[in-house]
């Protein structure tokens, strides 16, 4: 390495050759500093640990046990749903944050097929979650995504998915309609997770925003 | 030096004409109009957007040559009330295959929406005169109608065309396929884009025999046509060759 | 001008980096590494720093906020000035960055300049690579518009199929048990501050480690890389027929970097910014999602996987591929770097980019999706409605009213999923198209169920009238044979 500096400022330690000059120590007194690093670098590594568990803790923050994020939500009323009919309703998250804004609301297909009897399909495509759409002349459900289809009972008609449509576990209370919902259906999130365990007692929430989102107007 | 020389002038024209490009507005680029504001599906009230996306499918661009019904047709455009259109495009037209397109039927249109598509199309294709003066049959069905009297109406004004192979209206697939409006729809307003004349019954600029049809006549085809209606319309071998 | 060398003294006494500065850009490099083929590395580095500049400015504005990241967008595009081309200096900046990588990345691999020495160089570069794929992703989330939102939705069914940690992997991803403003804000972070960190980090050592290693030669057929000598051959070439780094290479560099940016600033004038499109309002179903440009192709694989085989390959094969690029470097870290003595090489490369190609290409037409509007929007073209009996015509608004255009095209409208029936007649007889109409299959959904008899009469004669005009429709054979020759049939019957 060349210095550069053809005129060195007056006065000034040319630091480079400064640091050159540090002699070696006495081995001992290295040994000993040498053992004071080890102890610092030590003491890093437990505080850096006992700070990190919490930040573990904070980053699974989201992860709950199973339909611990379910809860019975009101669709409205059962006079929204036409019988023999497939019609849209959205409803409001259970669990939200004031930023969500229009996320915050879900959609899903609620199908009458008589006399109180009900199926609710998740909107989300059983293959890779995109919103089906469906097609009654043609009693299909259909997917713009990869090309899944799927019949009037959910069942799958065509297309990638390995399933059927996701449905809600559904009752009826005081002629309203409620899904037991709270989470995007996964393959491995089931729609209404609760039901298997025989789990009944959710809490109830009432903030369907509409009802059936079909049936504003 | 030459290199030295272009790039240093080449740049500076560069700098110059990014910075003039800039002065001068670049919010006139062509990339700015290319932002769009993607409306939301339920905002759109745009009629030839709505049309272009729900009815062109069987009505046909610009509302003729379609497998359904021409809506640009004048006398149609005459013929049927704001109330009509409205409601079939609401609520659909049970049994034929026109579905129901409001949201509150399970379609897809808010109200707004199918109010644009009625002011659309009165928009787009205007009425005006389409009728000449003439009084057409009544869009309703009024007093009796005859099946036998309808018959001979139908070989008087119908058969002409629709003996031809080609042409069978008395198939009971079709008929199962259209209702009493569909049928008197046609029947007054014709399908000008395929030829079918209107009640008036003028065709190559010549009254056809047994034209203008009134109300009872109308009426009275469309009996003897239901006359005809099958009990198991469409199936595909007829009930002879099953023995 | 006395006084300026002053104060440059007086600074490098105290920064004192002219020393390590003069040493790399004045080290020799062999001297036909000055080529216009090894601009690419050198141009992605300075799209990364677009990048940054472009993404700090729209950082001022955006709010990464479920209910205002759609509003602050529009904003940017429609109320303040050059908002707009800001936003699509920052989304041709991350296409080109994310092409420029891939092109740099072959021509590595092309190259053999992932050999010995610089097969750490490769490693990070590996590594770089997801991480640019990574930010294109995010930054496509933050857009936070319906694709956005669909597209988290995928990549939510993606992480769920992950056996065993599935349903907990979902939560995490999405910050929450549904796609929201949670969601949003961990991608922001991840965009704006997790994967760039790394990413400036990993470039900084990927730099340093071209600078200690020195530019990969041109490589030359019988010239292979061994362990033992190559750091002294190299050395050699650099130094006897050597030139400095700059400027004799680095004009290039400097040139097809001016080039790139100004290639970047002209797409975005002309072809503005990305979207964004819908507001992600989930209860809005008319939509049909899309990923970005770089992703196009897994939405293609993502379509052609049969059910079975989806979910393993969707988790082994990104594991299996980053394996091989990673081993790569160790496998191959010897011999022949020309592409001359290297046809598997050449050809691996010439088929990845053809899949891709190929993919990306199927993915701009989605031939596998419904066209989900083509019932109502896509007309009967004219001349299939004239000259049809009235039967017929009403077959083809059966065939419009069910959806049967949603996925079979007519006179090049409509959806691909299934073939197009300009020429169906041609094919399939009556009873056949009966068949495939009541009973699906094929990947035809069965519409015995939603279809009347007289609709599928009506559908079926419409069907049948579907062939050229000099070329008659398929006959079933037996039926004619069946109806002139029916007394013998009769008679065995008895």
């Amino acid at each position: 390495m060349t210095d550069p500096h053809n005129t060195p400022e007056p006065n000034t330690p040319d630091l480079v050759q400064e640091d050159q000059k540090i002699t070696k120590d006495d081995p001992r007194v290295v040994s000993r500093r040498w053992m004071l690093m080890g102890f610092g670098a030590l003491l890093n590594g437990v505080v850096g640990l006992a700070v990190a568990v919490p930040v573990v803790r904070y980053l699974l923050g989201p992860v709950k046990r199973k339909g611990a994020y379910n809860s019975w939500i009101s669709l409205g009323s059962l006079e929204q749903f036409p019988a023999g009919e497939t019609r849209l309703a959205t409803y409001e998250n259970p669990f939200n944050r004031p930023w969500d804004g229009e996320t915050a609301k879900t959609a899903c297909w609620v199908r009458h097929t008589g006399a109180n009897k009900f199926q609710v399909f998740a909107i989300n495509c059983a293959h890779l979650g995109c919103p089906v759409r469906w097609f009654p002349q043609s009693s299909l459900f259909m997917c713009p995504c990869h090309g899944g289809a799927y019949y009037a009972d959910g069942s799958r008609a065509s297309g990638p998915p390995e399933r059927g449509l996701f449905e809600y576990a559904y009752k009826v209370v005081n002629s309203e309609l409620h899904i037991d919902a709270g989470q995007m259906p996964t393959l491995s999130n089931p729609a209404s997770p609760g039901q298997q365990a025989g789990n009944n007692n959710l809490p109830v929430i009432n903030n369907s925003p509409k009802g059936c989102g079909s049936c504003t107007g | 030096m030459n290199l030295r020389f272009f790039s240093a002038t080449g740049f500076s024209a560069l700098a110059l004409a990014a910075s003039l490009s800039f002065i001068s507005g670049c919010d006139q680029a062509p990339g700015a109009s290319r932002a769009e504001v993607v409306e939301r599906p339920d905002q759109i009230t745009d009629f030839k957007t709505l049309y272009t996306q729900n009815c062109a499918g069987c009505h046909g661009n610009d509302g003729r040559n379609g497998a359904a019904l021409a809506l640009s047709n004048p006398v149609y455009q005459a013929w049927v009330d704001d109330a009509t259109l409205q409601r079939i495009i609401s609520q659909g037209e049970p049994p034929t295959q026109m579905p129901a397109f409001a949201q509150s039927s399970g379609g897809m249109l808010t109200d707004a929406q199918v109010d644009a598509l009625v002011k659309g199309m009165r928009t787009a294709w205007p009425a005006n005169g389409a009728f000449n003066g003439l009084t057409p049959p009544a869009s309703q069905p009024s007093g009796q109608s005859d099946a036998a009297q309808g018959q001979k109406t139908y070989q008087t004004a119908c058969a002409q065309c629709h003996s031809k192979p080609n042409q069978q209206v008395t198939d009971p697939t079709y008929l199962a396929l259209v209702n009493n409006r569909t049928l008197r729809t046609l029947i007054v307003t014709g399908r000008p884009d395929l030829g079918h004349p209107d009640w008036r019954g003028v065709v190559n600029g010549q009254v056809q025999p047994g034209y203008p049809l009134n109300d009872q006549q109308v009426g009275d085809i469309i009996a003897y046509l239901n006359s005809l209606r099958s009990d198991t319309p469409g199936q595909p071998y007829s009930p002879h060759s099953q023995q | 001008m006395h006084w300026l060398k002053d104060t440059y003294n007086w600074l490098e006494r105290r920064i004192q980096l002219e020393g390590p500065v003069k040493d790399a850009i004045l080290h020799p490099v062999p001297k036909n590494t000055a080529s216009w083929w090894y601009v690419f590395g050198s141009a992605a580095f300075t799209l990364l720093l677009l990048q940054v500049v472009t993404g700090i400015l729209l950082a001022i504005v955006y709010v990464p906020s479920g209910a205002e990241a759609w509003s602050s967008l529009q904003i940017l595009n429609h109320q303040l000035p050059l908002g707009w081309f800001l936003r699509a200096m920052h989304g041709w900046g991350s296409n080109f960055m994310v092409a420029v990588v891939l092109i740099h990345m072959a021509q590595v691999f092309f190259f053999g300049a992932y050999k010995f020495p610089r097969e750490l160089t490769w490693i990070l570069g590996v590594f770089m690579l997801l991480m640019t794929l990574g930010m294109a992703f995010t930054g496509q989330v933050l857009r936070f518009d319906q694709d956005s939102y669909w597209g988290l939705g995928i990549g939510a069914s993606i992480a769920s199929r992950v056996p065993l940690i599935g349903a907990p992997l979902v939560h995490i991803m999405l910050g929450g048990p549904i796609i929201a403003g949670a969601t949003l804000t961990r991608f922001f972070a991840l965009h704006v501050f997790v994967i760039p960190g790394m990413l400036l980090a990993f470039t900084g050592l990927h730099v340093w480690m071209v600078l200690k290693l020195g530019v990969n030669e041109w490589p030359m057929p019988g010239r292979p890389v061994n362990r033992k000598t190559y750091i002294k051959e190299y050395h050699d070439l650099a130094h006897n027929d050597g030139i400095p780094f700059v400027p004799g290479a680095f004009w290039k560099d400097l040139v097809f970097s001016g080039a790139i940016l100004a290639a970047v600033a002209v797409c975005a004038a002309v072809f503005g910014p990305y979207g964004p499109t819908g507001q992600p309002d989930p209860t809005i179903i008319q939509t049909v999602p899309k990923p970005d440009f770089f992703f196009l192709w897994l939405y293609s694989v993502l379509s052609y996987l049969p059910a079975n085989l989806e979910t393993p390959f969707l988790l082994i094969a990104p594991v299996l591929g980053i394996a091989v690029l990673l081993a790569l470097p160790f496998y191959a870290g010897e011999g022949e770097k020309s592409w001359h003595r290297r046809p598997v090489a050449v050809m691996v490369l010439a088929l990845v980019a053809v899949s891709w190609g190929t993919l990306t290409h199927l993915a701009t037409f989605t031939p596998w999706s419904p066209v989900m509007n083509a019932w109502s929007g896509a007309t009967v073209p004219a001349k299939f409605v004239h000259n049809l009996s009235p039967t017929e015509r009403q077959g083809a608004v059966v065939f419009q009213s069910k959806q049967c255009r949603n996925c079979h095209a007519l006179g090049g409208e409509g959806g691909q999923r299934g073939p197009a029936l300009d020429t169906v007649a041609t094919r399939l007889t009556e009873d056949q198209l009966i068949r495939q109409v009541v009973q699906g299959g094929g990947n035809m959904p069965a519409y015995g169920t939603s279809l009347s008899p007289p609709e599928v009469t009506a559908l079926v004669r419409f069907l049948t009238t579907l062939h050229p005009v000099g070329q008659p429709g398929a006959t079933d054979a037996s039926r004619a044979d069946a109806e002139t020759n029916s007394p013998p049939v009769k008679a065995q019957a008895h």
